[in-house]
C-alpha cells in the first residue's frame, strides 16, 4: 500500500531506535528517513514531501512538542504520530489537541504502529488532494478581472444581502452591470450557484 | 524604742541640770552635817573638860588642908591645950577660901573644933567640944569678919565625937588625904564633900585630923552658867550614880523616907532627858567608865549628842556627862538646808522649763525638716520647694535626698514610660499569686482583654490547656530567680490559640523580698504559623523526595529500559519481515521471533505497569506565590549556607503567581540550590555567593540560580541520570529537576553561554490574574 511519494520521516536522538525502527519499516515496505534530532529535520524539510513524521516526544533542546508547534507554525501540514519512551497524560493531550495522529509510548505494537502510519498516509493524501482543488481554485480565481473578484467578496461575504442592486449600489453601478459580472464570475470558477461559491471561497480560503 | 531628738534634747538638758543641781545639793547635805556634828562633839568635848577642869580647880583648895594638917603638927598646935590658936587658924583659913564652908580638927582624945560659916547671928560659927579625961563640953562662938564674938553659949546635949566620923576613920586608916562621897550637909542642907588629912608629929605618932567641908552646890552655879546650845547640860555623876551636879541644883537633892536628904540618882531625878542620856549606860551599880564616849539618843523626837567622859587625873571617881539637842548645833544648817533644797528645786524647776525650751528650739529646724519631708513624701509640696531655716548639715543631706528623690522620680517615670509605651506587651505579676499588677496597652491588644480586665485575672487564666504545665515552670522560674523565656500557647480572648514569647525576671526590692516579676511579652503566632508552614513543607518536601526518588528512578529506568525494547520490537519485527520474503517458510524460527516480540512488550508492560502506580503520587498543580516559595526554601537551606559561610541574595521584579506542584517545584529549587552551596563548599572560591533572581518573561516566569562554584565539567551531559560530578552523587538530581519542571510545563537547562558564573536556569508558566487555583491540565 505504499505510495512512491509517501515517506515515513523519523526523528529520534536514540540511534538503535532510528537504525531497528528505519530497518523495520523499510522490510515492510515504507519509504523511511532518519534524522537525529528536530533541528536537523527542520533544515532538511521544505513541506513539499508528504507522507508523515515519526516523531519522538523527549529530546535535548527542541523536544517532540515544540517541533509540532514550529510545523504548524509554518504551515507545514504533514501529519505527526508521537512515540515517547515516557509519555505523560498531559504531554500527549497537548500534541493531540495540535492535531497529532496519534501518541504512542514505546515499546508499541508494530500493527498499531502500521495502522497510525497508514491513517496518516491517507490524511496526507486527503491533503494532498485537497490542497491540489485549492491551487486549481486559486488560478481560476486569479483569473478574474479585479471588479469581479471585488463583487464575488462582497458576494461571499454577506451571502443573504446581496441582491445585484445592494451591490450596485454599493460600488455604484448598475445592478444590471452586476448581474452580468455575477455571470461572469460562476462561469469562470466553473461552478454553478452562489452558494458554492461561498463554499469553495472558505474551503480555499479565498479571501485571506 | 527610738526616741525623738526633741525627747532627747529634753532628757539631756532638764536631766542633767537636775542631776547636776541635785548632786550639789546633797553634797552639801551630807558634809556640812557631818562637818557641824563633828564640831558640835568636840564642843560638847570642851564642855566635858570645862567642867573636869572646873571642878579640879574648884576641889584643889581642899588639898590644903594636907599642908594645914602639917603645919599643924609642925607647931604643935594641936598638942597644945589651946583651943583658940586652932579656932583661929581654921578660922583664917576659912575666910579665905569661899568655897569652904567649915574647917575642923578632931584628935584622939574626942576633942572637936569646927569653923563653919554661919547664917546668924555672925556669919561664922565655931564649935569647940573640949573633952579631958571625961570632962567634956561643947561650946558655940558667932563671931563677925573681924573674929569679934557676937554671941557664945554652951551645949550640953551634944554628944558628938569625932572619931566616931566616918571620914575620922578612914583618914586614920590611910593615913592619907581622903575625900568622902558627896553628900548633902546636915547643918546647911547642901551638898558638898569632906576632905580628911591625918596630923602626924614628927615622931610619928597620929595626933588628930583635919577636915574641911566644900559645897559643891557652886559646881552646879558654874554649870547652869555654862551655855550648851539653847538645851544642852552638864552634869557630874558620882561612881553611884548620884547626881551630884546639875544645872538645876534643886534637882539633885531629894528627901527620903526618914526626911534625911539625899542625892537624886539618874534612875530618878526629874530630868527625863538626862535619864534618857545616861540609862543605856547605867546597867549596874558602878556607873564609871575609862575614856570619853560618845553616843546619839532620841528623846521626845528630838535627837541628841552626848559624851560622856571620866574625871582625868583626879582622885575622885566622877563621870562628865553632857548633851544636848543636835537641832541646837545643825538647826540652822537643818533650816537653811531645807530652803536650799527647796531653792535647788526652784532652780531646777526654772532651769528644767529654759531646758525644755531650749530643746525646742535647737529642735525646731529639725521638726520643720520632718514636717516638711513628710508633705514631700505625700507630694503636697515639692521637694525642690525652699527649705525652712535649718542646720547646714540637714540642707546638705536635704539636697542629697533630693537629688535622690528627683532622679527615682525620673526613673519612675522612664520606667512607667518605657512600660507603657514598650512595643511589646509588659506585665507585672504577682509571683505569690500570680495576677496582673500593672499591664500596658500593647498587651491589651496581643491578649483581647482589656486592662481593667486583665487587672482580675492571673497569668494562669490566659494558659492554654495543653500548656498548663507553664504555669508551674513560671512560677519555679521566678522564686529560683532565672529568667523565664518561653514560647507557649495562650488564648485570646476570642477563644482562639495564639503563641506568646513570654520574658519573665524577678523584681527584688532592697531587702531582698520579692516584689513582682516584670514580664515581657511578644505576640509570635504568625512566626510560629509561619514555622509550622515551613516545617510543614519541609516535611512533605522529604516524603516527596522518598516517593519521587522512586518515580524518578522508575521513570527514568522506563525511559531508559523503553529505547532497548523498542529495538528490539522493532528488529524482531524486521527479522520476521525478512522471514516472510524466504521462498521456504520458517514456521519455527517465525514462532521464535513472535515470542521475542511478545517477551520484549511484556516487560514493558511490567515497567508501564510500575511507572503507574508511583505517577498516582504526582500532586495536584495550584496557583502559587513563587516568591514565598523561594523565601521559605532559602530558610530550609540556611543551615548549611551558615556552616559554609555562604550568602544567599535573592532578586525578583514583580513576578505574577505561577502554576504547578508547589512542592515539586520547591524540591527543584531546594535541589538547584544545595548543588550550588555544594559547589561553593567543594572549591576555594573566595567569593561565596548564591543569588537567586525571578523575573517575568512573556508568560512564562524565569528563575536563575547563580553561583560562584568550581563550575561545570563540559564532557558531563549534565540532565542525564547516573551521571554526576559529585563523588557520593547519584546523578538523578537534575534529571528529576529537569522531568519536574517539565511536568509543570516548565523547561530545566545549563546556561552554557553564560560564563561569569554557574547558571542553571528554569522557567513556570505564568497564571492569568485572578485565577486562583487550577485542577488537572
Amino acid at each position: 500500500m505504499s505510495d512512491a511519494n509517501l515517506t515515513v520521516f523519523l526523528v529520534d536522538d536514540d540511534e538503535d531506535i532510528r537504525s531497528s525502527l528505519a530497518r523495520a519499516l523499510a522490510k515492510r515496505g515504507f519509504e523511511v528517513e532518519t534524522y537525529v534530532s528536530a533541528e536537523a529535520f527542520l533544515e532538511d524539510y521544505d513541506g513539499e514531501q508528504s507522507g508523515c513524521l515519526l516523531l519522538d516526544y523527549g529530546m535535548p533542546r527542541m523536544n517532540g512538542l515544540e517541533l509540532q508547534n514550529h510545523m504548524i507554525k509554518k504551515g507545514f501540514s504533514i501529519p505527526i504520530i508521537f512515540i515517547t519512551g515516557h509519555g505523560g497524560v498531559p504531554e500527549s493531550v497537548q500534541a493531540m489537541k495540535a492535531g497529532a495522529i496519534d501518541f504512542l509510548e514505546k515499546p508499541f505494537r508494530q500493527k498499531t504502529l502500521i495502522d497510525c502510519i497508514n491513517g496518516a498516509f491517507e490524511k496526507a493524501i486527503t491533503a494532498q488532494q485537497n490542497e491540489k482543488k485549492t491551487r486549481e481554485l486559486h488560478i481560476k480565481f486569479a483569473r478574474l478581472t479585479e471588479r469581479e473578484k471585488e463583487i464575488a467578496q462582497l458576494m461571499v461575504s454577506n451571502s443573504s444581502n446581496t441582491t445585484s442592486k445592494d451591490i450596485g449600489r454599493q460600488l455604484n453601478i448598475s445592478p444590471r452591470t452586476v448581474d452580468h459580472h455575477r455571470a461572469r464570475i460562476l462561469e469562470k470558477m466553473n461552478i454553478k450557484s452562489v452558494t458554492e461559491l461561498v463554499d469553495i471561497s472558505l474551503r480555499a480560503n479565498l479571501f485571506s | 524604742m527610738k526616741l525623738s531628738l526633741g525627747a532627747i534634747l529634753a532628757i539631756c538638758l532638764a536631766g542633767l541640770q537636775l542631776i547636776a543641781v541635785l548632786s550639789v545639793v546633797l553634797s552639801s547635805y551630807v558634809t556640812s552635817e557631818r562637818v557641824l556634828l563633828d564640831h558640835a562633839r568636840s564642843l560638847l568635848s570642851d564642855l566635858g573638860i570645862n567642867a573636869i577642869e572646873h571642878s579640879k580647880g574648884f576641889l584643889k583648895p581642899a588639898r590644903g588642908t594636907a599642908e594645914l594638917a602639917k603645919r599643924l603638927a609642925e607647931n604643935e598646935i594641936v598638942a597644945s591645950d589651946n583651943p583658940e590658936i586652932l579656932e583661929k587658924l581654921l578660922f583664917q583659913n576659912l575666910q579665905i577660901s569661899p568655897q569652904f564652908s567649915g574647917l575642923y580638927y578632931g584628935d584622939e582624945t574626942g576633942s572637936f573644933v569646927y569653923v563653919m560659916r554661919s547664917k546668924g547671928p555672925g556669919p561664922y560659927r565655931t564649935k569647940i567640944i573640949t573633952n579631958s579625961k571625961g570632962d567634956r563640953s561643947t561650946k558655940f562662938i558667932w563671931r563677925n569678919e573681924d573674929y569679934s564674938i557676937v554671941e557664945s553659949r554652951f551645949d550640953a546635949t551634944d554628944t558628938f565625937d569625932p572619931r566616931e566620923r566616918p571620914w575620922y576613920k578612914n583618914a586614920l586608916s590611910t593615913r592619907n588625904i581622903i575625900w568622902t562621897d558627896p553628900y548633902i550637909f546636915f547643918s546647911s542642907k547642901k551638898p558638898g564633900i569632906t576632905a580628911a588629912s591625918p596630923v602626924i608629929s614628927s615622931n610619928g605618932q597620929l595626933d588628930g585630923v583635919i577636915g574641911v567641908d566644900i559645897e559643891i552646890e557652886a559646881i552646879s552655879d558654874f554649870l547652869s552658867n555654862l551655855k550648851i546650845g539653847n538645851n544642852g547640860a552638864v552634869i557630874i555623876l558620882n561612881r553611884n550614880g548620884d547626881v551630884i551636879a546639875h544645872p538645876n541644883p534643886a534637882l539633885i537633892k531629894i528627901e527620903d523616907a526618914d526626911g534625911v536628904l539625899q542625892f537624886a540618882n539618874i534612875k530618878e531625878i526629874s530630868d527625863p532627858i538626862a535619864q534618857a542620856a545616861f540609862g543605856n549606860f547605867i546597867k549596874t551599880d558602878d556607873v564609871t567608865i575609862a575614856r570619853e564616849i560618845n553616843s546619839k539618843f532620841k528623846h521626845a523626837g528630838d535627837t541628841y549628842i552626848s559624851t560622856l567622859m571620866p574625871m582625868a587625873k583626879s582622885d575622885l571617881p566622877w563621870t562628865i556627862a553632857v548633851y544636848v539637842p543636835e537641832d541646837d548645833f545643825i538647826g540652822g544648817i537643818k533650816d537653811n538646808r531645807a530652803r536650799n533644797i527647796w531653792i535647788a528645786f526652784a532652780i531646777a524647776i526654772i532651769t528644767g522649763l529654759l531646758g525644755l525650751k531650749l530643746a525646742d528650739r535647737i529642735n525646731k529646724p529639725v521638726r520643720d525638716f520632718a514636717a516638711r519631708a513628710e508633705l514631700v513624701s505625700k507630694g503636697k509640696v515639692s521637694s525642690s520647694d525652699d527649705l525652712p531655716k535649718t542646720y547646714p548639715e540637714l540642707e546638705e543631706a536635704n539636697e542629697t535626698l533630693v537629688h535622690e528623690i528627683v532622679q527615682r522620680k525620673i526613673s519612675e517615670r522612664e520606667y512607667g514610660q518605657t512600660f507603657k509605651l514598650a512595643s511589646r506587651g509588659m506585665a507585672e505579676i504577682s509571683p505569690n499569686t500570680g495576677r496582673f499588677i500593672r499591664v500596658n496597652s500593647q498587651l491589651e491588644d496581643i491578649l483581647g482583654f482589656t486592662a481593667d480586665e486583665l487587672l482580675g485575672m492571673r497569668f494562669s487564666d490566659i494558659l492554654h490547656p495543653d500548656d498548663s504545665d507553664t504555669y508551674a515552670f513560671f512560677q519555679d522560674a521566678v522564686h529560683e530567680d532565672y529568667e523565664y523565656n518561653q514560647e507557649k500557647r495562650y488564648i485570646h480572648k476570642d477563644g482562639t490559640t495564639i503563641w506568646l514569647r513570654v520574658n519573665a525576671i524577678l523584681i527584688r526590692d532592697e531587702h531582698g523580698k520579692p516584689l513582682h516579676a516584670v514580664a515581657t511579652v511578644d505576640d509570635v503566632t504568625t512566626q510560629k504559623v509561619s514555622e509550622a508552614k515551613i516545617n510543614g513543607l519541609s516535611r512533605d518536601l522529604s516524603h516527596f523526595a522518598r516517593v519521587n526518588m522512586m518515580g524518578q528512578m522508575a521513570s527514568g529506568l522506563a525511559h531508559e529500559l523503553n529505547q532497548p525494547l523498542t529495538a528490539i520490537t522493532q528488529n524482531a519485527d524486521a527479522a520476521l519481515s525478512t522471514l516472510a520474503e524466504q521462498t521456504e517458510p520458517n514456521s519455527e524460527l517465525s514462532e521464535i521471533l513472535t515470542e521475542l516480540d511478545q517477551q520484549a512488550h511484556r516487560g514493558a508492560d511490567i515497567i508501564r505497569a510500575l511507572r503507574g502506580f508511583v505517577r498516582k503520587d504526582e500532586g495536584i498543580k495550584t496557583v502559587f506565590d513563587l516568591t514565598e516559595l523561594v523565601e521559605q526554601a532559602l530558610r530550609l537551606v540556611q543551615p548549611e549556607t551558615t556552616e559554609h559561610d555562604i550568602t544567599i541574595d535573592f532578586k525578583t521584579d514583580d513576578i505574577p503567581n505561577v502554576i504547578g506542584n508547589r512542592i515539586q517545584i520547591a524540591q527543584v529549587l531546594v535541589n538547584l540550590i544545595r548543588n550550588a552551596i555544594e559547589a561553593i563548599a567543594s572549591g576555594e572560591t573566595g567569593v561565596k555567593q548564591i543569588d537567586v533572581i525571578a523575573k517575568s518573561n512573556n508568560g512564562f516566569v524565569e528563575i536563575f540560580v547563580e553561583d560562584t562554584g568550581t563550575g561545570i565539567n563540559p564532557d558531563i551531559n549534565l540532565f542525564t541520570q547516573f551521571e554526576t560530578t559529585k563523588s557520593d552523587g547519584m546523578g538523578l538530581g537534575l534529571s528529576f529537576s529537569r522531568s519536574i519542571v517539565e511536568a509543570n510545563g516548565g523547561k530545566l537547562w545549563y546556561d552554557l553561554e553564560y560564563t561569569e558564573k554557574s547558571r542553571f536556569c528554569f522557567t513556570l508558566v505564568s497564571s492569568p490574574k485572578n485565577q486562583e487555583a487550577l485542577s488537572n491540565v
